[in-house]
């Protein structure tokens, strides 16, 4: 599975229509594409689509604020899973 | 003294300091725009902010004394502490909403408006020294005065959810099972993830005998979720805005069909409700009456009406009388809505919005969606030749201005905004296009 298209499909699909100008670095909290309640659902389709569990530390603002820092915390992850 | 912290240990420690002091405490969201923090610190001549600075919490003097970390004034020997006369009617919190013309708006709420709820609440649900309450709602919302002082006033216990996993339903529930929490209230945007997402459903909170929910409707596909998780627990839907705290609630029959949401039911015994006969407005009045606006004598004119030598908040909300005698909700008669508990008013949005030179005209309008709630959408007029904006700079405009919670879902670019004959911006018709 492409990991970084499956991240990239669900931000834009719920918060970012057409996607235009969505890069990985495009911060998505601080830059208001993701509010609080947007980042629960976030979280919780990230672990039931990728099959993954997060540890508390894993969730803020500063380690989910990007599409690449999104994509390495479920590479790593999945690496620790099949590992 | 004015909190910039999330519902943490010191915070809730400040507004006891606070209050035994004689001082009022204003509690504001970290997330909010720093200017936006600003403008609220400067509007309440506050004297102390309470803030986090490079990773630690400390007590910075507004007007320019040196801050004293929180752990040093902790380790300091405890000075005497003042016993300030203090009558019912001075405030004890300012809570700041959103503004309709562009600033957010101060209520003050006096000691005796708080405690007409939490004094009725203690009783209504028995909250008693056993109970532990969690409350997963920032300290400047009106939500957070059941747990804090239903733990002063009943010794119940106030179980905080720590920051790291508040995004995080699985252990957010989690956490409420470990901790043996007895009650829960918040949203019902919160409740519906934890139900949802984070095993609520699944009835793992067994020790849950009291949930209550405010501050939008909830569904009846959540209440249902939730009766099904706690078929014995006290469900209550309250209903109040930020003015008059709580004065209705509904407690919701165990043989409740779920169709559709639940009522927001009679008045609570220290409030008195009227309907407006001619326009349906629910006008609220009694103990828990806010003072008025900080600062702003024409709004808090503007917003009591005097009915019979009494005085009562223009709520703004329409309701209707059911054929059980419940109130129920009906809509707005103003541009304010309701998202995620959060209160909007869509002018404030514009006013934000028209301050981007790029952005020539906007008009903001509130949908109501199946699947997602109410969905906020900006029409952005930029001018026969286009614009260069993106919705990402839109969004990035909206999150250095206001709090996270009021950025626009969606950004839709126009020539120009549709007016009415009058030149005055034809709302129907952007929500009819909102909808396509």
């Amino acid at each position: 599975m492409d990991v970084k298209q499956e991240i990239r499909g669900y931000v834009v699909e719920h918060f970012l229509p057409g996607g235009q100008g969505l890069d990985e670095t495009t911060p998505l909290i601080s830059g208001g594409v993701i509010d609080s309640i947007g980042m629960l659902g976030l979280v919780s389709f990230l672990e039931s689509r990728f099959g993954i569990e997060f540890m508390p530390r894993e969730v803020d603002a500063h380690a989910l604020d990007n599409l690449r820092m999104i994509e390495a915390v479920i590479e790593r992850k999945l690496a620790a899973k099949q590992g | 003294m004015v909190l910039v912290l999330p519902k943490t240990t010191e915070a809730v420690v400040a507004v006891f300091g606070c209050l035994l002091a004689g001082a009022v405490y204003v509690p504001i969201h970290p997330h909010w725009p720093a200017d936006r923090i600003a403008d609220v610190v400067e509007d309440c001549g506050a004297r102390v902010v309470l803030e986090v600075a490079d990773g630690v919490v400390q007590l910075a003097g507004a007007r320019g004394e040196s801050p004293v970390r929180w752990d040093d004034a902790l380790a300091s020997p405890p000075g005497t502490l003042p016993s300030p006369e203090r009558r019912d009617e001075d405030a004890a919190v300012i809570l700041f909403t959103s503004g309709s013309t562009g600033r957010p708006k101060g209520v003050v709420l006096s000691h005796r408006a708080v405690a007409a709820f939490v004094r009725w609440s203690a009783v209504e649900f028995g909250i008693g020294a056993a109970e532990r309450i969690v409350c997963p709602s920032p300290l400047g919302f009106d939500l957070s005065t059941f747990d804090l002082f239903n733990m002063a006033l009943c010794g119940a216990t106030c179980v905080l959810v720590p920051e790291n996993i508040a995004w995080m339903p699985r252990f957010v529930v989690r956490y409420a099972a470990e901790k043996r929490v007895t009650a829960w209230y918040s949203v019902p945007s919160i409740l519906s993830r934890m139900l949802r997402d984070g095993g609520m459903g699944l009835g793992i909170c067994p020790a849950l005998r009291v949930v209550l929910f405010a501050g939008e409707a909830i569904s009846g596909s959540d209440l249902a979720l939730l009766t099904a998780a706690v078929p014995g627990a006290i469900r209550a839907n309250l209903y109040g805005p930020t003015e008059t705290n709580v004065v209705t609630f509904y407690r919701v029959p165990g043989q409740f069909d779920g169709a559709a949401p639940p009522p927001i039911g009679r008045a609570c015994p220290f409030a008195e409700v009227l309907v407006d006969e001619s326009t349906g407005e629910l006008l609220a009045g009694g103990e828990s009456l806010m003072s008025g606006y900080w600062n702003r004598p024409e709004d808090t004119a503007g917003a009591f009406v005097n009915r019979n030598g009494r005085l009562y908040y223009r709520t703004g909300d329409r309701v209707r009388v059911d054929g059980d005698g419940n109130l129920v909700f009906v809509g707005r008669l103003d541009r304010q809505v309701k998202r995620h508990g959060y209160r909007i008013e869509l002018g404030e949005l514009e006013t934000a919005l028209s301050r981007n030179p790029a952005i020539l005209e906007v008009g903001v309008v509130a949908t109501q969606e199946q699947d997602k709630g109410i969905v906020i959408t900006a029409f952005i007029g930029t001018g026969p030749a286009g614009g260069s904006l993106s919705l990402l700079e839109v969004k990035a405009h909206c999150a250095a201005a206001l709090p996270p919670y009021m950025v626009p879902d969606r950004v839709r670019f126009v020539e120009s905004v549709p007016r009415g004959t009058r030149g005055k911006i034809d709302y129907s018709a952007l929500e009819k296009f909102a909808r396509e």
